[in-house]
């Protein structure tokens, strides 16, 4: 879309000023949930307390599916984290969007390749940092000559592709369903009142469909995440 | 504050990307710290308290049924003592009758021997008697006889009887 934004140069550095806002809120909003849910923890778990245990009981999961035995569960925070801030991240902008002047100030953070590319580049780099703790660095280097020495070009390329892909789905799936949003919301705007009894069911489709999206996009970085972290920790 | 530019395209925004990096970074420490931190203790705190009440709970019966092992153990002992200590009454019992009345018999025995002795001693006694009686009685006869005359017939007739004795006597012989 022709969105725009407005950026801010600080020490060389150019920030998008809806990215980071939009961030900072979800953060915000993810602290403040996990905050609420887990004030009285104990033993006998209270309704808030089920509700983050079943979150964590989820996350943990997904960890445990993708590495064998209990070698993952260092892994289980970051899983648990990434999880809620994308879910956040890919319903923040289905509930709310601001716009001042044309200019975008609010939105999801993963309808931005630069948010999504960041988040991925976490994982990515968390994979790397600990094959190369578990081998060290010759090991690293070695593995990718595995499982035959010919095929190091392709495992070199599998690692921007993984990025790529990782950072890119997420963004355009969840851009996407906002490009669709603010299309159906033009629509309503455009035939004054007929027009816009027609699009508020097609919003309301389009808005549940997106919710069930944004929730399957979170589970699949995660999953994703933690399987290349898995296999950047195997000697295949 | 540096200028704010307006801008749809061009320099990438890499600034998000340090944005995104330290405010993940935060939210994890902050996660971790008031959330993650706790609630995981006490779940993993949870899983030890059900394994080792799981655990408990075995041992538990395991010793309660070997509890219950021994007592039907002492159970069977007891009736099987208890059969014995009938068993044992009733063979002293046995012999211990038996010896009253192999007592009793020779005791009865000895009565009857004692009376027939007896028996035969009084009557032996009275014999005795009987006989010093008769021959007191006979010689106050034979001196009363005596003591009357002795007329001829009488004596006749008293020879006679023992003539007639003596052949009677040797017609037996």
């Amino acid at each position: 879309m022709d969105d725009k934004y407005k950026f801010i140069d600080f020490l060389g550095l150019r920030f998008n000023v809806a990215n980071c806002l939009s961030a900072l809120v979800v953060a915000l909003l993810v602290f403040i949930l996990v905050f609420a849910l887990s004030r009285k923890v104990t033993m006998k778990p209270g309704k808030a307390q089920n509700v983050l245990e079943w979150m964590i009981d989820f996350t943990n999961s997904i960890v445990k599916s993708a590495f064998p035995g209990e070698s993952g569960n260092r892994f289980s925070l970051y899983a648990f984290v990434l999880f809620l801030f994308i879910f956040i991240s890919n319903q923040l902008g289905l509930i709310l969007q601001v716009k001042v002047d044309g200019f975008t100030y609010l939105k999801s953070p993963t309808a931005n390749p630069i948010v999504t590319m960041s988040l991925a580049l976490v994982s990515l780099l968390l994979a790397h940092y600990y094959s190369v703790r578990k081998f060290g660095f010759g090991g690293y280097i070695a593995n990718f000559a595995r499982p035959v020495s010919f095929l190091t070009p392709v495992n070199l390329l599998e690692e921007f592709t993984n990025f790529l892909t990782l950072s890119l789905r997420l963004y355009g799936n969840i851009f996407a369903g906002e490009v669709l949003l603010a299309l159906i919301g033009t629509v309503a705007k455009s035939f004054g009142a007929v027009s816009f009894v027609v699009a508020i069911p097609l919003e309301m489709i389009w808005q549940g469909f997106s919710v069930f999206i944004g929730a399957i996009q979170a589970y699949v970085f995660t999953t994703l995440s933690m399987v290349y972290i898995s296999r950047k920790m195997t000697k295949e | 504050m540096a200028g704010i530019l307006v801008l749809g395209a061009g320099k990438l925004a890499l600034g998000d990307m340090l944005f995104i990096l330290i405010s993940f970074i935060l939210l994890t420490w902050a996660v971790k710290h008031f959330a993650w931190g706790p609630v995981t203790k006490m779940m993993d705190a949870r899983s030890d308290k059900i394994t080792s009440d799981l655990d408990y709970a075995d041992s538990e019966r395991a010793s309660a049924e070997k509890l219950k092992k021994e007592r039907e153990d002492a159970l069977k002992n007891s009736r099987a003592e208890a059969i014995e200590i009938v068993n044992k009454a009733k063979d002293n019992g046995d012999e211990q009758k038996k010896t009253i009345v192999s007592q009793a018999h020779s005791e009865a025995e000895s009565v009857r021997q004692k009376a027939k002795s007896d028996a035969e001693k009084a009557k032996q006694d009275a014999m005795n008697e009987a006989q010093n009686d008769i021959a007191n009685l006979s010689l106050e006869i034979a001196s009363k006889v005596i003591s009357k005359e002795l007329n001829a017939d009488d004596q006749k007739s008293l020879i006679d009887s023992y003539i007639k004795e003596l052949t009677v006597n040797n017609e037996t012989k």
